[in-house]
């Protein structure tokens, strides 16, 4: 009945988004022609290109269309950041740093755990539960899932302690959120600082000075052999890891689970109107706590394939806000997992080309580790308002 | 039937998707919570939080968690207060005091910096970015201008500090004004960005990196001139300096903003009920814009306090490990977003996080690197306790049944 | 009904106890097969509570339950359910963003190869119950693009896809206009002809007395009687509800109005989601008259009113405060023009419940001297006006220093009416001003609008009740979609008023 969001006087025009579609486009080829083979040797092209499909995006967005107008920013900014930094450094280091298919691979790399977590996020979520607690329970998950490795001899149990820890530590989001109502932001921020310590402290107190061994068994890859002859596909696919393809084929199973099966009905219903879903006999408390543990399993699976598939190692605070930018994805993506994941693999990319940059150019280059997060908040700010989130995200439910 | 925590129906949507956040429900509990228990609750939250961390004490280590504080208290120098410590032990103790105090003054500013914008409903946990763009204009501006008057100077480089830091969580407060994007997310990636933005300025071959030592990536030291003067203890060895009045200040304006004008009135009625604040003709942006700002100049200003204080410089490491900022979401839920709150949760944490800094504490009752993360899982457990204050709301009923009053 | 139909639910000596309170005392009830019986009673009379047990939403502390003649323990919505007990809650528990057939379906879904979601099926099941009990519906439409009528059997269906014979359908008619109330009638009658039993929750004397077999009369948590709906008059029900002769008129003098005080022209509003809910209204109030604006609920009004108080931009149009243009004007420069407005949420929007009574007070002022100044508050002048308007408002249950969340609801709108009247406003908006408020507060508000005309205000008031509307207004406007529809004296009948409620007195020119 009353309003709090600005009044926005009409529906946004269709052609907007048309609009948005080519400065979208504009700014990629900005990207694509300073890039090798192209390799345009001078950054004004870039420059005007983005700069067309900057403008065209604050025109879309601020006339309404506001998921697609942030796109075409993104990819402006996207476009002449990484135009203007090849231009600068040498041809031979650029076509060294920009090799497509290895690009693509490392892209996927750094995907895969966002793609574990937003789909766990995209769960909780729907089921009517913030779980800003994703960070933690990746973090979990890296830990226990060396940790796992480590003391039991095999990756996959180091795996599957990652995925017990992680639903236990979920499980203490879910007391708190469902059980005992505690304020959700403030119940994961918790989660988030007990999982830092906890494995900081377990860290320390079990590897000491020394850091995690380096013969844990890892994740294995998988060798596709017949790929051989395709040196292209090769190199993107030819040789990932596990669970990568895990995270792969995670995506559209998730979709069929939450839109075409009686349970993922079910678990729409209850972050959709709790009591209704109460009313008509479903247990509100008991299909929450699965959709949060559930997140939380996930969530760990990312984390283990950072620390057991990817890196080999454990860090304190290893996953460097990945939760969070997962989080982003799962608003960003529409609560729906292919737009999240989606989403998991434009910030995918922006990980790749930051960490392959600053290996070959200047000091410039350490800015662009910042680039994920510099998306993600645009990404943020765009998408606000035009997405719809569960209507009952984040309230706790109160059986009268 | 409660009607409450359904949204009736074709009310408006929160457009961020992580839910009403914090306004309705933790306000509301706070505000019931403060007046039924005064001072009881937080203290049983900082309690049952220590009583946790000694359990885990003494499953990893099997060592005994009372020694373990005890030791962690001498090491925060609080046995200074006790009047039958004497001797070398004394000077030790209020040596250890003014570390300890040095910390309580970042940790109170921090702690106002998440409180102030808690008031209006907003969860600011970008301390960390606030406070790394304030320290980096402190130290940029402080290693500047040799010869400068030095009360200008540090007014200056503070001054700098605050409006940088209110610079930086104004971004996350217009986009919250503007858009709705939920200030959770936009400040956590502003700390990162920060993070990065530091790394490049002090990295080798970064701008700010250091004139005489060409591979360190750390800052030039600041002139004698913007160095704050020590009031309490030797200046050589890292007194207490006078920023410590900045913090006592801070809270004071903390204070009088909330209670005494009417900048104080728009936020905690925004915080409580944006719609009713919307009606009755309050900007409703605007304050949310105002709220992260001056919570940014709080945790800005913290920044530059420390460096004009006793860093004196910054490094990539340093900013990279600025995690003080962090602490004050704990230090603010734990003193319940009020002045004397967070006063006394600053010291608290000040004296835990400088009882186990690794030059005060005894490795043989405990490795200071453990010790370290205990806090982070203090910490943790502080604010679990006061998210989940059903359960501590739930003690003090049953202990008031056992005293009927 | 013929006698020898057997009883299908018997609740005797229910008894359910809140903090403090006797929700249901020792209360008994029971319903025969085929029959609708109406439990009656004014809000808060225990109602609710008794159905929600029924439903399994509550336990009762004393009493038992037999459901054809069975003892049964209904812990639980499910277990009702499996009872046989379906309910229509007056708050639909719909989805909105689902479809029809998914609403229906939801906890006891189809499916195929055990795993997932049959949703042909689902659609099948629909059409085949709708046809079946002649409640047509769309089962692939969602929820939010159909009509309240069309959502009601949505609900209806939802109960007898789970095969319930016992229906408790929760004031039904509250959001319903009189033209849907009426077809939801015959389909009661449908219902009880195939067998299925209805109870019928309403404070709405007239209706029970069309529809019902038996009345069942509830006041403050206690059993009034039971009685045969044959024979009993509005009046007779009337006194047993209430305890007392009512007299719904408020007396006032007639109106005599003069200066145009607040003017509407052609004002076109959107809503959030972009569709147009004000169509061009014009409006005049003037100084020493209450306007009346009858309309059912979503017909635009929520929209006029933000956009006449400056909470949402007019697309195009003007808005006039005793001849000032506050069109674009922020909610803040329509206080300053003059404007008072109560808003139709007291709890949501018109106060801070966390603030105290005496900063409630200051909600619009504290700006200003003597509140403040430049920016540096007075908390002692806030806590002497508190004081004052308590005493001059007669705001019961605390002083100026209590949080205004801790006040009943009569009381809180009290708080709301002294601010916006104690500013001296030339013109109130007053919307809903009674919802949820017992019968002393509701006296209260009305002789006090009837006061603040008498003084030269000019009152807009839009309200859902036909009978406040009719009560109190001196002249009375409908809305419908967007629309004035027409235009009626105060002496105009119900039926009148409900014609053009529902866009029937489109075209017309009415009195």
């Amino acid at each position: 009945m009353t309003s709090t969001a600005l009044p926005i006087a009409a529906r946004a025009p269709r052609g907007l988004r048309s609009v948005a579609w080519i400065g979208i486009a504009l700014g990629l080829v900005g990207l694509w022609i300073a890039l090798p083979p192209i390799s345009v040797r001078s950054w004004v092209w870039s420059f005007v290109l983005c700069l067309i499909a900057i403008m065209l995006g604050i025109g879309v967005l601020i006339r309404g269309e506001r998921r697609f107008g942030s796109f075409a920013i993104a990819s402006g900014v996207l476009g002449f950041g990484v135009g203007y930094l090849a231009t600068l450094s040498g041809l031979g280091k650029l076509e060294t740093v920009v090799v497509w298919s290895a690009l693509i691979a490392s892209t996927l790399r750094f995907a895969t755990p966002l793609i574990f977590a937003a789909i766990g996020g995209v769960f909780s979520e729907r089921s009517g539960v913030t779980n800003i607690g994703l960070e933690g329970m990746m973090l979990i998950g890296a830990f226990f899932g060396i940790l796992g490795a480590d003391k039991l001899g095999t990756w996959w149990l180091g795996l599957l302690t990652a995925i017990v820890a992680g639903g236990l530590t979920a499980l203490l989001h879910a007391v708190l959120s469902i059980q005992l109502r505690a304020d959700q932001i403030i119940g994961g921020t918790a989660i988030n600082f007990l999982a830092l310590g906890l494995t900081g402290y377990l860290y320390v107190d079990i590897y000491g000075a020394q850091g995690t061994p380096n013969d844990i068994p890892g994740i294995p890859s998988v060798h596709i052999g017949f790929l051989d002859r395709f040196s292209f596909l090769d190199v993107v696919l030819g040789d990932l890891n596990l669970m990568i393809w895990v995270a792969l084929i995670l995506i559209p199973l998730s979709w069929i689970f939450l839109f075409k099966t009686p349970l993922g009905l079910r678990i729409r219903a209850v972050g959709e109107h709790p009591r209704a879903a109460d009313t008509v006999g479903l247990s509100v408390y008991r299909i929450r706590y699965s959709a949060v543990v559930l997140s939380g399993m996930l969530a760990a699976c990312g984390g283990a394939y950072l620390s057991i598939g990817f890196l080999d190692s454990f860090n304190e605070n290893m996953t460097a806000g990945r939760g969070f930018i997962a989080l982003a994805a799962v608003i960003f993506g529409n609560w729906r997992p292919f737009g999240a994941a989606a989403a998991c693999v434009l910030f995918g990319f922006s990980s790749a080309l930051a960490q392959r940059l600053p290996e070959y150019s200047g000091s410039a280059a350490v800015l662009f580790q910042a680039l994920p997060y510099v998306l993600t908040l645009i990404a943020v700010a765009g998408v606000v308002g035009r997405s719809i989130p569960p209507a009952a995200v984040g309230r706790p439910y109160r059986k009268s | 039937m409660s009607d409450l925590d359904q949204p009736p129906a074709g009310a408006p949507q929160d457009p961020s998707g992580l839910g009403p956040g914090v306004r309705q429900s933790m306000l509301e509990r706070y505000d019931v919570a403060a007046k039924a228990g005064g001072l009881l609750a937080p203290v049983l939250t900082a309690l049952l939080a220590f009583a946790v961390g000694g359990l885990v004490v003494i499953i990893t280590t099997g060592k005994n968690p009372l020694a373990t504080y005890r030791a962690i208290f001498e090491g925060a120098g609080f046995n200074w207060l006790l009047p039958w410590v004497q001797g070398t032990e004394r000077q030790a103790a209020a040596f250890n005091m003014q570390q300890t105090l040095i910390i309580t003054t970042t940790l109170v500013l921090t702690g106002l910096a998440v409180a102030f914008a808690f008031r209006c409903g907003l969860f600011n946990i970008g301390g960390q970015g606030q406070y790394i763009t304030g320290a980096i204009f402190a130290v940029w501006i402080g290693s500047s201008f040799e010869g400068l008057n030095p009360f200008i100077h540090v007014v200056f480089a503070a001054a700098a500090g605050a409006l940088c830091g209110a610079l930086w969580a104004g971004i996350a407060g217009i986009l919250k004004a503007t858009v709705g994007a939920h200030e959770v997310i936009s400040t956590i990636m502003l700390n990162w960005i920060a993070i990065w933005i530091g790394a490049f300025l002090f990295g080798v071959g970064g701008p700010l990196q250091n004139d005489r030592q060409e591979f360190v990536p750390v800052s030039n030291d600041i002139v004698e001139g913007a160095k704050l003067p020590v009031f309490w203890g030797d200046p050589v060895f890292q007194g207490l300096h006078i920023g410590f009045f900045v913090a006592i200040a801070g809270l004071v304006i903390y204070w009088l903003i909330l209670s005494r004008t009417t900048l104080g009135y728009g936020v905690k009625a925004v915080g409580f009920n944006p719609e009713a604040a919307r009606y009755g003709g309050i900007n409703v942006p605007r304050n949310y814009f105002l709220a992260m700002a001056i919570s940014g100049a709080f945790a800005g200003v913290a920044g530059a306090i420390d460096i004009l204080g006793w860093q004196f410089r910054l490094g990539t490491d340093t900013v990279q490990q600025a995690t003080i900022a962090f602490v004050g979401i704990a230090v603010a839920l734990l003193g319940r977003n009020t002045a004397i709150g967070v006063a006394l949760a600053a010291l608290l944490f000040g004296g835990l996080l400088t009882g186990t800094a690794t030059r005060n504490l005894d490795p043989e009752v405990f490795q200071p690197e453990l010790a370290s993360n205990l806090t982070l899982l203090i910490q943790g457990l502080v604010v679990l306790f006061v998210g989940a204050d059903v359960i501590v709301l739930w003690l003090m009923s049953r202990m008031r049944r056992k005293r009927p009053a | 009904m013929t006698e020898a139909a057997p009883t299908v639910l018997e609740m005797t000596h229910i008894t359910k106890r809140f903090a403090g309170i006797v929700a249901n005392d020792d209360i008994s009830f029971d319903l025969r097969q085929g029959e609708v019986h109406a439990l009656l009673g004014e809000n808060g009379a225990g109602k609710s509570t008794l159905m929600n047990i029924l439903y399994g939403l509550y336990h009762p502390d004393e009493g038992e339950i037999k459901i054809a003649g069975k003892q049964v323990q209904l812990g639980s919505p499910s277990a009702a359910i499996d009872a046989g007990v379906g309910m229509v809650h007056q708050h639909f528990m719909l989805i909105p963003v689902m479809t029809v057939a998914e609403n229906i379906v939801l906890g006891h879904e189809p499916r195929h190869a055990d795993l997932f979601l049959d949703i042909g099926e689902a659609n099948e099941r629909v059409r085949e119950i709708s046809d079946r009990f002649g409640l047509t519906v769309d089962p692939k439409a969602r929820i939010q693009d159909i009509t309240v009528g069309q959502q009601q059997r949505v609900e209806i269906l939802k109960a007898l896809h789970r095969n319930a014979d016992i229906l408790v359908l929760d004031e039904p008619t509250a959001v319903l206009t009189p033209q849907e109330a009426g077809e939801l009638f015959g389909i009661v009658r449908g219902l009880t002809e195939q067998g299925k039993s209805i109870i019928f929750i309403s404070h709405k004397l007239n209706e029970v007395a069309e529809i019902a077999d038996r009345i069942t009369v509830l006041r403050r948590g206690k059993l009034i009687d039971t009685i045969p709906a044959a024979g009993a008059t509005e009046e007779s029900l009337a006194t047993l509800m209430v305890g007392r002769e009512v007299t719904l008129r408020v007396d006032k003098s007639p109106s005599n109005p003069t200066d145009t005080l607040l003017e509407v022209r052609d004002l076109h509003v959107f809503d959030d989601r972009g569709i147009e809910k004000v169509r061009g209204i014009s409006l005049d109030i003037r100084a020493g008259e209450i306007v009346g604006l009858a309309g059912i609920d979503g017909n635009g009004q929520t929209e006029l009113i933000d956009a006449m108080t400056g909470l949402r931009r007019a697309a195009s149009g003007s808005v006039k405060v005793a001849g000032k243009d506050v069109t674009t004007a922020t909610a803040y420069g329509h206080f300053e023009a003059g404007l008072g407005h109560i808003p139709e949420d007291r709890q949501r929007r018109g106060l801070v419940l966390e603030f105290s009574i005496a900063e409630n007070i200051a909600l619009h002022d504290y700006r200003r001297a003597p509140d403040s100044r430049f920016g540096w508050l007075f908390p002692a002048r806030l806590l002497e006006r508190g004081a004052r308007l308590i005493k001059e408002y007669d705001v019961r249950g605390g002083g100026p220093q209590t949080r205004a969340g801790g006040l009943s609801g009569g009381n809180q709108q009290k708080v709301v009416l002294a601010r916006e009247i104690d500013r001296n406003p030339q013109a109130l908006i007053a919307a809903q001003p009674t919802r949820g408020l017992d019968v002393g507060a509701i006296e209260f508000v009305h002789r006090r609008l009837v006061e603040e005309r008498d003084e030269g205000r000019a009152i807009l008031l839009v309200s859902l009740e036909l009978e406040e509307i009719l009560s109190l207004s001196d002249r009375i406007l409908v809305i419908y979609e967007g629309e004035i529809v027409g235009e009626f004296p105060p002496w105009a009948t119900e039926e009148e008023l409900g014609v053009a409620m529902t866009g029937g007195g489109r075209g017309e020119e009415a009195a």
